[in-house]
């Protein structure tokens, strides 16, 4: 009986205990802060319960590097127009758009014809117009979209999503990152949180980067995913040695949590092999899907391939998907390369928002679409825009914003945002609020202090929460 | 002593004059622009009508805060931003025409602005006219006063008051009920703790568990047969001196400071490339990764070490030799990641500086005092004024990071808009491994650069000449990108050999600026928000009177030597806590970095006074800290789990058992290299970034092939060129030590292949290294571009100050264990290594547990790997040779748990 009793409460004090002991969760303090995010789990991947009801269960970032002109696609300027060739604010002439703009929905939001197809959701499209980050350099930008600052390793926007709400298919990663560019890890990367939070980079847009690699779409790769020398059901009875040892280790300690933790790492690896390539395998899909997202051939190819594997991955179960798009930096050209850049997007994304539409899956999937800031309203050398962090467009489309909507302004020209604008910081807050997450609550205690996605910042856009 | 102090200076190559960017000068703002009246009704009209019109039409486009996008830092929106300039000098200078940049730009002299277009004489006229009667401007910025919400009387108490903040007392040595435990003082501070709570400790850990600890503690490797078996008998006669003997001889072996050197670099965010956006290699960094290896293999004194990371330069040296080494230690201040396309310099400045303040104090005090830089610092009396005080010191100091200069200038890569310079050593290394060039390859590198730079000049004349949009024009465009990287290359090639084509070599590191001031500080960190002047000082609550700094100089000798100095309340604290650390698993304080009031308090404070003033009174000995601590019987207490005692203290606070930890990534490595039998113990010469060059980092390659098409332009020369390269290096790599003949011939062939991929294909393989045997400290460590083999185990992120490392298990870790090829490789190694040893099947088996975790098998464990081996040879294909099954077994042991715990 004695003994009964004592096995009971150790088993009690274990699964109580459990998250200071398991090692993935190693920074010890990081439990209380977990707890009181009610994300308190002695699985730091298992699901947990938001702060508040949450609009959107999952997200799928599309991430447009180079910063793509809001004044040609998004945000209409009729005064642009009129005054094209005067003088600039800030010197420079002013360049009016050649796109035509229409009012899209029955919402009539204004959308240039650069979007024909995404311009259809019109209805489900939030479109935020006063966009502004502090800095004005591709690489600093980008890793202030994804992590709120610049100056720091941070954790990224993903990582703090999977860190608070988990993942729920335990074979695959909960964070993927698709075609990211090459040198973007810190973007998706996990810094002062548990490893295990960090995004798991698939496909990525061959090293080399730039446009070429988009073409070349993504290849079924995530490192290490298959042994080059044994057949499956050998790696299966090595498998099976291997947690032999480590149960046998196990069988010898009443506590340890860090073997624990290895014979749990290797199940999901073992599910992941089996379990990420067939997940990447489109070939299952029907003629009449691939040609939905333009992932059967021509320009709109590789990036309807990358949509259409986002939607497969948030359909299993994964919490956080950015799928990476390059190639936007107009500086010169932008009248021939910029509907180049938007043709091969532009019916992906009409195709997944009409396929998570169909399959019920928009509801409370977040679709998120930016750069990492906009262009000049003024021209750069006649035929281009230069870099411009004060204003620009991202929109939102699912989960808990409304559609048909445009919150924010830029002035006139569309150099500056001047009517509620919106801070990266704000941006992040209100990511998070769809996921159920407070800003201010959702904190990792780092090198003595609380950390946060938002930093001392952050306001959430209620006016844009359906 | 003196002169040699005052040489230095000569020894550097000092053509940077872009680099020289002052968060603010007496001379060029507010002082004296606060006295000055009010400019008249007609200097104002003046102002109006000539000059305000031209600033607003010609400049602000690129020049102005709201373009956001301010080209050189330079800003003149306002009158305080014209004066505080860009990164090239103020731009107006009130009275002085000579001295105002704007002027010599407008009037094209060494500067041409606006680029395009000259100003009329009459503009250029005007301005002239302008600042010779004082550059009277109606546009005012405020200088800010700041005032602090923390009093004096707040630091006061603080001092007063809390711990950390005063200076260690030796406490009295805590009497204890059971005499017969503790082997050192410290151990009766512990029993004392854990007696007062009411708990006892657990029993002492087996002999060959207290060997693989000490083994991992102090060199990173697993212990050898031999030395299990000796320690094991000395063990049963007295485990006293089998600890003690055992500590001895592993502190004296080279592999001791690969070990605690690496922790060190943690700390240091040591890396080999700037990482960020612009991640140009740091071909020289090496050297101070092996300054910090030899350092803590002398033993050296931690003051000492201090010092010299901190002011090295400044410090007297006996020779050449020590004053190189004294060089080389401040690659500690040089080697934080920069923004280096950041186009205002004074940004750039104040945040370089700010990195280093952050990172020496993190390091060195475990204090954050960089939190005060926006604003008061939220937690601890550390007044915002207090960090300019302390940045004004780091101000002063001009840190050398890029590449050497040569008689072409210096050209640190295409989107470096922050260039800089090396430090000159003032010996030649002895065994220079950069490459020597004939007086013919000089004149032919030098022929190139003229040829590039005509080129340059028409590739700009072609593109200026023809529309805009022309595919002509963008074509030229690319060509002049690709120019530049190539002229970069060669410079960095020139500039990197004397006028003999002989290597010269360099260290990344810093000196005194030629002028040093104080710091102004900043409305919110805001480097266009000036407030007042704050004269240079440390922080008000570590310090007990305002520093003297020497004039002249820059206050950096006198912060290392306030740092290393036994009055300082925190440094020996700090120290002493880290290595309690990395042997106990946790420090006194937990928060290794963080001795504040928002850290931990201490467990034991008494204990981290008693060894903080040991650790001085040794000397600042960390050997003997080390040996103190390992010889503890609190050291030797096993981890086993007592189901009460972790009821009263679960996170072992107080010592009543060992910790269980796991293996860092080296150690996994290193180990995996180890039982294969093929670990290289020998340092290999620099590294393979150093043999790459200087470059930006892409493709997670290290081939720089704007260096390859300095010899050859075309297309095919340029691949004969690349075919060449790689069959040297593979040459190269090919005669490393301690190799049998046919691994080096497939090493190199599988290098030659590993290369070619990963330069044709943008694999990569080559930064991931899988083929080295070398200890792990030496792999390339390039920023955003880990070895996986180290990333996926939780490697220090090398672009922070990480004390404590994470463990944690991920499925990545998992993949790696089954399907890497370094794992694949190592095992099968180990494979054939017990297949030759002996033939029995029973014997291999005993031998490959004997390897790997130094133990025999359990019968359970005998089950289950003969189930695996029916299992697994029922699936192979009939007469498959019996070594498959051996290589999966011997993975299976290298994947398990127990391989990279330690109990």
């Amino acid at each position: 009986m004695q003994e009964l009793t004592s096995f009971s409460r150790r088993q009690l004090l274990r699964s109580a205990t459990a998250g200071f002991g398991y090692l993935a969760f190693s920074g010890l303090s990081s439990f209380a802060a977990a707890a009181e995010s009610g994300a308190a789990s002695n699985k730091p991947l298992s699901p947990k319960a938001p702060h508040f009801p949450a609009r959107a269960k999952r997200v799928i970032f599309l991430a447009m590097a180079g910063a793509p002109s809001h004044v040609d696609t998004f945000d209409y300027k009729p005064q642009l127009n009129e005054d094209h060739g005067k003088p600039g604010r800030y010197g420079g002439q002013l360049l009016g758009s050649q796109r035509k703009f229409r009012q899209r929905g029955q919402a009539g939001l204004w959308i240039s014809d650069l979007f024909p197809q995404v311009a259809e959701h019109a209805d489900e499209l939030c479109l935020i117009r006063s966009m502004h980050c502090d800095q004005p350099v591709h690489p600093a930008a980008q890793t202030q979209m994804h992590t709120g600052t610049a100056q720091f390793v941070r954790p990224s926007l993903g990582a703090w999503t999977l860190y608070g709400l988990g993942t729920e298919n335990e074979s695959v990663p909960g964070f993927i990152s698709l075609a990211a560019p090459a040198g973007s890890s810190r973007n998706f990367d996990s810094a002062f949180l548990p490893a295990i939070y960090r995004g798991t980079s698939v496909g990525r847009a061959s090293r080399g980067g730039g446009a070429g690699a988009q073409q070349r779409g993504v290849s079924a790769s995530v490192a290490d995913i298959r042994n080059p020398g044994l057949t499956s059901s050998q790696q299966r009875s090595q498998l099976d040695l291997i947690q032999a040892l480590n149960r046998e280790q196990l069988s010898h300690k009443d506590h340890a949590p860090e073997v624990e933790g290895v014979i749990e790492s290797y199940e999901l690896a073992f599910r992941m092999q089996d379990a990420m390539p067939d997940l990447m395998d489109t070939s299952n899909e029907t003629p009449e899907t691939l040609a939905l997202y333009g992932a059967d051939g021509g320009p709109t190819s590789a990036f309807g391939q990358q949509c259409l594997m986002a939607r497969r991955f948030v359909e299993a179960g994964v919490r956080f998907v950015e799928v990476g798009n390059g190639g936007w930096d107009h500086h010169r050209n932008l009248s021939a390369d910029l509907p180049v850049s938007c043709e091969k997007i532009d019916k992906p994304i009409a195709g997944l928002l009409a396929d998570l539409k169909q399959r019920d899956l928009l509801k409370d999937t977040l679709v998120i679409w930016g750069g990492e800031f906009g262009r000049t309203p003024a021209a750069q050398g006649g035929d281009g825009r230069d870099h411009n962090n004060k204003g620009y467009t991202t929109w939102m489309a699912g989960g808990g914003v409304q559609g048909g909507l445009s919150y924010g302004a830029t002035d006139e020209y569309g150099y500056e945002a001047v009517e509620d604008a919106c801070h990266i910081h704000d941006w992040h807050a209100t990511i998070l609020h769809l996921l159920g997450l407070d800003h201010e609550r959702l904190t990792y205690r780092y090198a003595g202090r609380d950390f946060r996605l938002t930093n001392v910042s952050g306001n959430v856009l209620t006016k844009i929460l359906s | 002593m003196k002169p040699i102090v005052a040489l230095s200076r000569s020894f550097l190559i000092l053509l940077n004059a872009t680099g020289f960017a002052l968060l603010c000068t007496e001379a060029s703002t507010g002082q004296d622009a606060d006295g000055r009246p009010a400019p008249s009704v007609e200097q104002v009209k003046f102002f109006e009508s000539k000059i305000r019109p031209v600033l607003i039409q010609e400049c602000y486009g690129c020049h102005s805060s709201k373009t956001g996008n301010a080209k050189g830092g330079l800003r003149l929106d306002n009158e305080q931003l014209m004066h505080l300039g860009g990164s090239s000098g103020p731009a107006v200078v009130p009275g002085n025409v000579d001295e105002s940049l704007i002027y010599n730009a407008i009037s094209y002299q060494d500067f041409e602005m606006p680029p395009k277009k000259r100003l009329s004489d009459t503009i250029v006229e005007d301005f002239r006219k302008w600042i010779e009667m004082g550059a009277p401007d109606p546009r005012k910025t405020e200088i800010a006063q700041l005032r602090s919400q923390i009093s004096a009387e707040d630091i006061a108490q603080a001092k007063r008051e809390f711990w950390a903040y005063q200076k260690p007392v030796m406490p009295a040595i805590p009497t204890i009920d059971d005499e017969s435990w503790p082997r050192r003082e410290l151990d009766r501070f512990v029993l004392a703790g854990l007696e007062n709570a009411q708990l006892s400790p657990v029993a002492d850990a087996e002999s060959s568990q207290v060997l693989r600890r000490l083994c991992y503690d102090l060199i990173g490797l697993p212990p050898s047969r031999e030395q299990l078996e000796r320690f094991v008998r000395a063990w049963q006669k007295d485990p006293d001196h089998a600890v003690a003997t055992m500590v001895d001889e592993l502190l004296e072996s080279p592999q001791y400071g690969e070990r605690w050197g690496r922790h060190w670099l943690d700390l240091a965010r040591y890396a080999e490339s700037n990482g960020r956006e612009v991640n140009m290699t740091n071909p020289h960094a090496w050297r101070y990764r092996d300054y910090v290896i030899d350092s803590f293999n002398v033993d050296k004194p931690y003051d000492r070490f201090v010092q010299e990371q901190i002011a090295g330069d400044l410090l007297p040296a006996k020779n050449d030799a020590q004053w190189a080494q004294n060089l080389i230690a401040t690659s500690f201040l040089a080697l934080g990641p920069k923004s280096l396309s950041e186009r205002n310099g004074a940004q750039f400045a104040a945040d370089l500086a700010d990195e280093q303040l952050d990172t020496t104090t993190r390091v060195m005090l475990g204090t954050s005092v960089a939190c005060a830089r926006c604003h008061d610092h939220k937690f601890e009396p550390i007044p915002q004024a207090d960090y300019y005080a302390l940045a004004g010191i780091f101000a002063s100091t001009e840190t050398y990071y890029g590449v050497p200069a040569s008689q072409f200038g210096n050209m640190g890569g295409v989107q470096n808009r922050n260039k800089s310079n090396l430090l000159r050593l003032p010996i030649e290394d002895p065994n220079p491994f950069d490459k020597t060039f004939t007086s013919e390859e000089l004149e032919q590198l030098t022929a190139q650069m003229n040829q590039a730079r005509q080129e340059i000049v028409e590739s700009r004349r072609a593109s200026s000449g023809v529309g805009k949009n022309s595919a002509n024009a963008k074509l030229q465009i690319q060509n002049v990108v690709r120019i530049q990287a190539r002229m970069a290359a060669i410079s960095s090639q020139l500039g990197g050999v004397d006028a003999q084509g002989k290597p010269i070599s360099y260290c990344m590191g810093v000196q005194d600026r030629a002028e040093p001031r104080d710091a102004r500080m900043l409305v919110r960190g805001e480097i266009d928000q000036p407030a007042q002047m704050v004269p240079r000082d440390f922080p008000q609550v570590l310090r007990d009177s305002p520093v003297d700094i020497a004039p002249g100089s820059s206050g950096r000798r006198e912060l290392a030597n306030w740092i290393a100095s036994q009055d300082n309340p925190l440094t020996a604290r700090v120290m002493v806590n880290r290595i309690w650390q990395h042997l106990l698993g946790a420090g006194l304080v937990a928060s290794t970095e963080d001795f504040g009031s928002t850290g931990q308090a201490p467990s034991h404070p008494e204990l981290l006074d008693y060894l903080a003033l040991k650790f001085v009174d040794s000397g600042w000995s960390i050997k003997s800290m080390i040996r103190e601590i390992c010889t503890s019987r609190t050291y030797r207490l096993s981890s086993a789990y007592d189901l009460e005692k972790f009821e009263q203290d679960p996170e072992n606070r107080l010592l009543w058992r060992g910790t269980t930890r796991q293996l860092d990534a080296e150690a996994i490595r290193d180990s995996i290299l180890f039982v294969a039998g093929r670990l290289d113990l020998q340092r290999p010469r620099a590294s393979e970034v150093a043999k790459a060059g200087y470059m930006q980092v892409r493709d997670g390659s290290l081939i720089n092939i704007t260096q390859l098409t300095a010899f050859s332009t075309d297309d095919n020369g340029r691949r004969d060129a690349i075919r060449e390269i790689i069959q040297q290096r593979a040459a190269e790599n090919s005669t490393t030590i301690g190799d049998r003949p046919n691994d080096r011939r497939r090493r190199s062939r599988d290098n030659l292949r590993g290369m070619a991929a990963g330069l044709l294909n943008g694999n990569s393989e080559y930064t991931d290294m899988v083929h080295a045997t070398y200890r792990s400290v030496y792999l390339p460590i390039v920023r955003d571009e880990l070895p996986r083999a180290l990333d996926v185990f939780d490697f220090a992120e090398p672009s922070m100050v990480v004390g404590q490392r994470e463990t944690s298990s991920t499925p990545n870790q998992a993949l790696f264990m089954l399907n890497n090829e370094f794992v694949i490789i190592n095992s099968e190694a180990l494979a054939k290594r017990v297949a030759e040893a002996t033939s029995s099947p029973t014997q291999r088996l005993e031998q490959l547990f004997q390897l790997t975790y130094g133990r025999s098998p359990t019968t359970a464990e005998r089950s289950a790997v003969r189930k695996f081996v029916l299992d697994f040879d029922a699936h192979s294909a009939a007469r498959e040779p019996p070594l498959s099954t051996m290589i999966a077994l011997s993975q299976a042991l290298i994947a398990a748990a127990e391989f990279r715990v330690i109990d």
